[in-house]
Parts: C-alpha cells; structure tokens; sequence
C-alpha cells in the first residue's frame, strides 16, 4: 500500500473532530477527500501533513509510520501540501518561494552554502534552474521576480502549487485549491492536475467544487461529522444514499 | 516551628511586593487586551505615577501640600488624566509591528525617565510612611504595617475594577471591544473611547502601585526600571491579556523573589525569578492562565 | 548608457573607501577615533542583531549579555592564560556561538512577546553570574589590563592602529553576513519570520534554523566582544546591561530590520549623534527618544526605507541629468508626467 490510514482518531478537548477514520490512497492515483463543512477533511489534511499529531491511530506511507512526525520530516518524507488561505512568503518573489522548498533536497554542506560563495552560487543556480521549470509547468514565469503576495488571486493559486511541487512530492495534498478561482481558472486547474499525475505524483485533494472532484478524481472518500459514509469511484458516491442524505441535510448539492 | 514562620514571614513579604507587580501587571495586561499593544513603558508609568502622587504629599508644587490619602488620589486621578493623553500616541503604536512597538514605547519610556530627571533632578527622596513603622507581632510572626496596608489597598483596587468590568456598562463595553474590536465596532460600542478609559483604568492602577511603594522605596526616575520588567514577567506569567492572570502573575512572582532571596541567594535573586518564568513559559507558552494557542494553518 | 550608473557607483566606493582609509589621520583627536572604533563594534552587533531579528524574525533580546560572553572570553583568556587576541578571538567567536545557543533553546516553545520577556530575563541571569561570580569574573570591578594586540612585532596600541583592525573586521563581518543571506540559509530564515507555521510544510526546519540564527548572532557578539575587550583594555558587567540591549535594537531598527546596509547606518548614526547631543546635557535622551518615535511612527523600516522613498526622485535626476547630457531634451517626455 502507497499511503494508508489506520483508525485515525483527533480530539480536540472533549471535541472529536475526526472519529477512527481508516482508509488507503493509490499510488499514482488523484484521491478525493469531500464532506460538508467542519466534517473533519483539514483535520485529516493538517495530520497527514504533520501539523496535527492524532490523538489514536496510524499514518503508514510506504510501509513506514509516519504518525506524529514534524511537519518539515513528513515533507522529507515526500508529501507537499498547499494552504486553503494563500499562504506565501510575503517578503519573497515568486522564484524565491519555490526556491525556499528546494533547500531540503540540498546536497551542499550548510557550513559549505554559508561561507563558501562559489559553492552558494552553484547552489542558487541550480535551483533557479529547476524553479524556473516549474514556473514553465504552470504557466508563471512571467511572474518569477514579482513579490508573489502581489500577484492576483488565481496566480497565487499556481505559485503555491509549484512551490509545493518544489519541494519534489510523492503525493501531493491540496487543500482546496479551486476556492475563490472562477470556472476558467478551475479548468485549468483541472488540467494542471492531470499534467501532475502524469508526472508519477499522487494527489490527495480536499475539496468543494464537485465537478472538480468528480472530473478529476479515481477514488472518492466521503466523511461527515467525523465519521467516513462512504467510498468508491464517482458513480458509486454520487448514488450513495448516505452522502446524498449528508449533503442534502445542509443544503449543498452535489 | 521557627522555621514555619521564617516561610510564612518571607510570603507574606513577597504577597506584599507582589500585589505591586500585580497592580503594574494588571495594567500592562489591560492595555495589551484592549488593543494588542505590549507597553514597555509600564515602568516609567509607575515611577511617572508615583511623582505625580508623591509631589503633593511632600509640597513640592506651589507650596501646597496635602495627607498622603488625598495625594494617593490626586496622583491617581492626574495619572489616569495623563493615561487618556497617551493612548492617542498608543493608538498609532497599536497598528506596528511587534518590533516597532517595542522600540516605540521603550522610546516613550525613555522620554518619560528623562524628563522626569530635568524636572525632579536624578536624585530622587525618601517618603514617610502614613502608617507606623513597628511590626505587629502575631506569635512568632512580625508583619509591617505598610505591607498589611499594601495588600488591603490592591485587593480593594483589584475587587473595585473587577465589579466595574462586570457590573458596569462600560465596563461591559470595554470587555466587548477587547474581545472583538469589529463586533464591538457594529454593536455601536465607541472603540477608541473604551481604549482611554483602559488607559486611565492601567495607568491609574500603576500610579496606586508606585505611591504605595513609595515610603518602602526611595523615590527617584530610575525607579521603574526594574518594576516594569518584573511586572511584564508577571503579566507573561499568568497569561497575557488575562486579568486574573495578571494578579496571579504578579503576586507569584513577588513570592518567588522572596523566597529564592531568602532560601538560596539573594544575589541571584532576580536571576532566579527569571529562569523559574523561563521554566513555566517552556511548559505553558502562553502563560499559566493564557489561552492556549492552536496552531491554525 | 548602462555603464552610467555603475561607474558613478565604482566612484563612490572608491571616495568612501579611500575617506574610511585615511580617517584616521584627518581626525582631530584620537577620541574621534576611539568614537569610530567603538561604531565598528557596534557595526558588528547590530549585524548580528539583524540577522536574527530583522531576517530570521527572532526576539533576541540579549545581544548586550552575549558581548559580555565575547568580551569576558577573551578578557579573562588574555589575564589567566596571556592569550593574544589573534587566540582570544576565534574562542570568543565559539563561546558567544554556545550562549547564543543556549539564549536561543527557549525560541523552540515560545515567540513573539513571550520570546522576548524569556530572553530579557536571560539577559540579566547572564550579567548578575558577571556581578556575583567575583573570583571568576572580578565582580563589579571587571578585568583589566587587558593587552593590546601585535601583529608580527608591530604593536596594535593606538586607536588609530586599532581603527584598521576594526575596519578589517567589519568587512569581513559584512561580507560574512551577506554571503550567509545569499543563499538557502537567508531563504530559510526569511521564510520562518514570513510565516513560521508555513515553512515546514516547505521542508524548512523551523527549529533548527531559528537556533541558528541566534548562533550566528552569538557569534557575532562574541567577536565584537573581543575587539572590545582587547581595544579598551577594561571591561565590567556595568557595560553589558539591559541598556546595552535595548541600544543595540535601536541602533539597528532605526537602520532599518532586514537590511544590512541599514545597520552600518543606524550604528554610525546615532552613537556619533549621541556625541554631538552631549552638549545639551539631560535633554539629548529626551531628543533621542523622540528621534525613535520619528521612526518608528513615521518611517517603521529604520533610515533604508527613507533611502527606498528617495530613490524613485533620485533615479528621475539621474535620468534627467543623463538626457541633458547627451543632447536630449527634458521636454520630449514631460507631458508624460
């Protein structure tokens, strides 16, 4: 198995968010993680990524036990995530934050990079050059040297990818990247996607707009109030009663 | 049994001091709830405060010269006066920078202590105390009037604002508008009015602490260094913007000071206050009281 | 055209370089030189400051304590052992590397105020053991005798000969600086100020790099601290002080956070205009004070965001200076503006 959730379970106090929740993402599939608002999807998300260590249960990626490992030594682990509300470096240029991502994957010695200027220039060079590729992947180039906080919505969007891509992912989570894109910008994002997955990267996707989800996604995870309702391929969760019952409940349509 | 009371004799000194770094505490945790402002001026307020208490009690304005009660309240009330000038300056303070704003009120700190040295002079002067200097005797137990005096008052002061923050609408309001300045704002609650009468609550209160020290300390400009920084450390102890925390704080750090000068070293003492705050703070990052933060991402 | 600019900048460095050369013999007195020696070491703090401050976002709030570490190092290696600075100097380096260390452990758990109180407070553990720990330290009345340095048989004892020795190390320190910032190091430190819950997301070990940052500080400190121990052959705890700190702040925030050029502005600045003050006794702390309220409220990026404001008028002179001289005329483009 690729990635595997075991009996996952987050108490936040007396509160619980994310109730023994078990299931498995495919290697070099998109896996789709959806469910009413505060039905526990970024409680999963921020476990996966490191940033919540679970109350009980178990993260396996690869056969080995990631549970309850820092956020930066999940990213080692090669998982990459990006941020529901754009959270770019705001003193940095685009290029600087792709280039931020690379930094774990250095092969030059610190004490090397800090006091040795030919060997930071290399460095530096060699990074450009692999940022300067993804920059090409989404289409941004143009934007490299422009602070990315200054940068127009959608753009941030595609800046976040790539700097999640920098950081050379074997799964890639995306925590609701069509929020705030109109319906040509999510089009595209679809394509990006697909371009990502071709590459040998697996996507787990949390996410709202559901012809995103069901246009992109192999296998579909849905959770209310904590509890997985159901799983399967996109025919199968749509005809689900209990996800139709979840979402009817709260007016969302599907 | 001696060795009880020598315990009990030395936390009953450090509650005394300790409400006095509570008073201070209090007021920098008001003023940081109300407008996420840290003051790192809250020193030069007490000593500011004491001056503008104690001139009266020793007649050094125009000859007038008044009981140390009724310059106690003219040192408040002229301190509290003095606190609704300055939030208009701690209002533009409020909207830098966490770095910023503590180089802006240590600049502001700075203003203060020197011009009280070209008004008062460095040298500072010794206050009479408006109680007896003999310690009642309980037992085996000898406990200065000032510090029974220094307790009483506090607690009085602290009950005071607590009543007014609860009972009070405007104490109600001031509450509202440090929960959430926006809501606060559309429930038609003045948020800059309630910000100065926070500042008069925090810098009345400091004024209180530093008259009442007064006649236990010698009163010069370089009075408050020291008591602002401990103060801080306190308010940081129980919690930032905490009132109860604050109190707590204050009052734990004027015990833990006494009983480290008292039991290991009275050299180290103040070092030792500190490592104990480190301690806690590496335990509890947001104080004893403090809200505990979640990291949202 | 392009050439334009860089040459006048080659110009400058050259006159700038040319005047921090000769400095020395143009001064009046050798107390001038002592002022600018002591600029240099400040140059070097607010450097170190501003690497964990201004770049990596740390409340480091025990610069003043970590000079004493240097200081005290190098002060008591020199009175024990008989050290010579070229000795006291790369152990002064190590040593305020390991207490900026140790300052720096609390910025695992706690940030932001809760950082800085933690680290005032070490400030004052730090110079009370300098007060109290007499047979070591030499209590209240410090070390002293502490000799000056030679190179080769020429003796380092004057200010003006010490004044090399300090502009050497300021550049060295600079160049340092700006070559730590450059590359993956100065990324990572920029990313964990940014956004600190982000960065490890990104791979960035936040923890590691914000004790790096107080390492580097330390470092910095510590050979600041040995310069000044050897060039004022007197050091006491008195000197090394909270105040110390909170004027090492100021130094480099009215430079300007995040901006090397900002903390060779702001240590020039204002210990020289402090000397200029002293003629108005008690009243140039009130004016100091001012000053920082000026920028704090008005210019919160120190003096290089003043530079930045400029820069746009500047390059329209220059432009315009450049069009005037080569036979262009300014009206072709003024209806633009």
């Amino acid at each position: 198995m690729f990635l595997e959730l075991e009996h996952l379970t987050m108490k936040f106090g007396g509160l619980v968010a994310v109730d023994d929740i078990s299931f498995s993402v495919n290697k070099g599939e998109i896996h789709g993680l959806i469910g009413p608002n505060g039905s526990g999807k970024t409680t999963i998300f921020n476990m996966l990524s490191g940033y919540y260590k679970p109350t009980s249960g178990k993260i396996v990626f690869e056969g080995k036990n990631i549970t309850g490992l820092p956020a930066h030594k999940v990213t080692q682990a090669g998982f990459a995530r990006t941020f529901q509300n754009l959270r770019l470096f705001k003193s940095m240029t685009v290029l600087e934050n792709v280039m931020v991502s690379m930094g774990h994957l250095a092969k030059t010695q610190l004490l090397n990079v800090m006091f040795n200027p030919i060997a930071a220039q290399k460095e530096n060079d060699l990074f450009t050059e692999k940022a300067m590729k993804l920059l090409d992947l989404l289409d941004i180039r143009q934007y490299a040297h422009n602070l990315a906080v200054s940068l127009p919505y959608g753009t941030q969007r595609r800046v976040e990818i790539a700097r999640a891509l920098a950081t050379e992912p074997k799964i890639l989570l995306l925590d609701e990247p069509a929020a705030g894109l109109n319906e040509v910008e999510t089009n595209e994002l679809a394509e990006i996607l697909t371009t990502i997955r071709q590459s040998g990267i697996t996507i787990f996707l949390v996410e709202h707009d559901m012809k995103l989800v069901m246009g992109s996604c192999h296998e579909i995870t849905v959770i209310d109030y904590g509890k997985k309702i159901a799983e399967g391929d996109c025919d199968c969760v749509r005809s689900d009663p209990r996800v139709i019952e979840a979402y009817l409940g709260k007016e969302e349509d599907l | 049994m001696r060795e009880l009371s020598v315990l009990v004799q030395t936390i009953i000194g450090g509650i005394g001091i300790g409400s006095l770094y509570a008073l201070v505490a209090l007021s920098t945790s008001m003023i940081y709830r109300s407008m996420g402002l840290i003051n790192f001026a809250n020193g030069s307020i007490y000593m500011v405060g004491t001056y503008l208490g104690m001139i009266w009690y020793r007649g050094m304005v125009m000859g007038l010269q008044f009981s140390y009660w009724v310059s106690f309240i003219i040192g408040i009330l002229l301190c509290a006066g003095f606190g609704v000038v300055m939030e208009r300056v701690f209002r533009k303070l409020a909207d830098v920078d966490l770095r910023n704003m503590l180089l802006g009120t240590i600049g502001l700190g700075f203003i203060l202590d020197n011009l009280m040295i070209i008004i008062f002079g460095a040298e500072g002067f010794a206050v009479k105390s408006p109680v007896s200097s003999k310690p009642i005797i309980l037992g085996s137990i000898r406990i200065l009037p000032q510090n029974i005096l220094l307790v009483t008052v506090a607690a009085i002061l602290v009950i005071a604002l607590q009543i007014f923050l609860t009972k009070s609408k405007t104490g109600k309001a001031m509450r509202a508008s440090a929960q959430d300045r926006d809501i606060a704002r559309t429930m038609g609650i003045h948020v800059n009015q309630s910000n100065a009468i926070t500042f008069a609550i925090g810098f009345g209160l400091s004024a209180a602490a530093g008259i009442l020290a007064a006649p236990i300390v010698y009163v010069n400009p370089a009075m408050g260094s020291a008591v602002g920084t401990k103060a801080f450390a306190g308010a940081v102890l129980g919690g930032l913007g905490n009132i109860p925390g604050a109190i707590l704080g204050g009052v734990s750090f004027g015990i833990i000071e006494a009983i480290s000068a008292g039991y290991i070293s009275s050299q180290y003492t103040k070092g030792i206050s500190f490592i104990i705050v480190l301690v806690v703070l590496m335990f509890m990052p947001s104080g004893i009281l403090g809200e505990k933060q979640v990291d949202k991402v | 055209m392009k050439k334009n600019p860089k040459t006048l900048k080659l110009i400058l460095f050259s006159i700038a370089g040319i005047a921090l050369l000769i400095f020395p013999l143009l001064a009046k007195n050798s107390y001038q030189v002592h002022i600018l020696n002591l600029v240099g070491i400040y140059m070097m703090l607010s450097l170190g400051l501003n690497i964990a401050m201004g770049y990596a976002g740390q409340m480091n709030l025990a610069m003043g304590a970590l000079w004493a570490v240097g200081a005290y190092t190098a002060g008591l290696l020199n009175q024990r052992l008989g050290l010579s600075l070229w000795l006291t100097l790369p152990c002064a380096i190590v040593a305020g590397g390991l207490v900026g260390g140790f300052v720096g452990l609390p910025a695992l758990k706690v940030r932001a105020h809760y950082l800085s109180i933690v680290t005032i407070g070490l400030n004052e553990v730090i110079n009370i053991i300098l007060v109290n720990e007499t047979k070591l330290t030499g209590g209240v009345d410090g070390i002293s005798k502490i000799a000056k340095p030679a190179l080769f048989g020429f003796k380092i004892n004057t200010e003006q000969r010490y004044y090399y020795l300090i502009l050497i190390a300021v550049i060295a320190t600079f160049l340092i600086s700006r070559q730590i910032l450059s590359g993956r190091v100065g990324r990572n430190f920029r990313a964990i100020r940014d956004d600190y819950k982000t960065a490890p997301a990104m791979g960035v070990n936040a923890g590691f790099y914000k004790l790096l940052a107080f390492i580097i500080s330390g470092c910095f400190a510590g050979a600041a601290g040995a310069l000044y121990a050897h060039l004022n052959a007197y050091i006491s705890p008195d000197i090394f002080e909270h105040k110390t700190t909170l004027f090492i702040m100021t130094l480099t925030m009215v430079g300007g956070l995040g901006n090397l050029n900002g903390s060779l502005i702001g240590s020039f600045i204002l210990p020289v205009l402090q000397e200029y003050l002293r003629a108005i006794q008690d009243w140039q702390y009130v004016v100091y004070g001012l000053a920082i309220m000026v920028v704090v409220l008005f210019v919160p990026g120190g003096l290089m965001q003043v530079f930045t404001l400029l820069k746009p008028y500047v390059t329209m002179l220059t432009s315009r200076f450049n069009k005037l001289k080569s036979g262009t005329t300014v009206g072709e483009d003024s209806n633009v503006s």
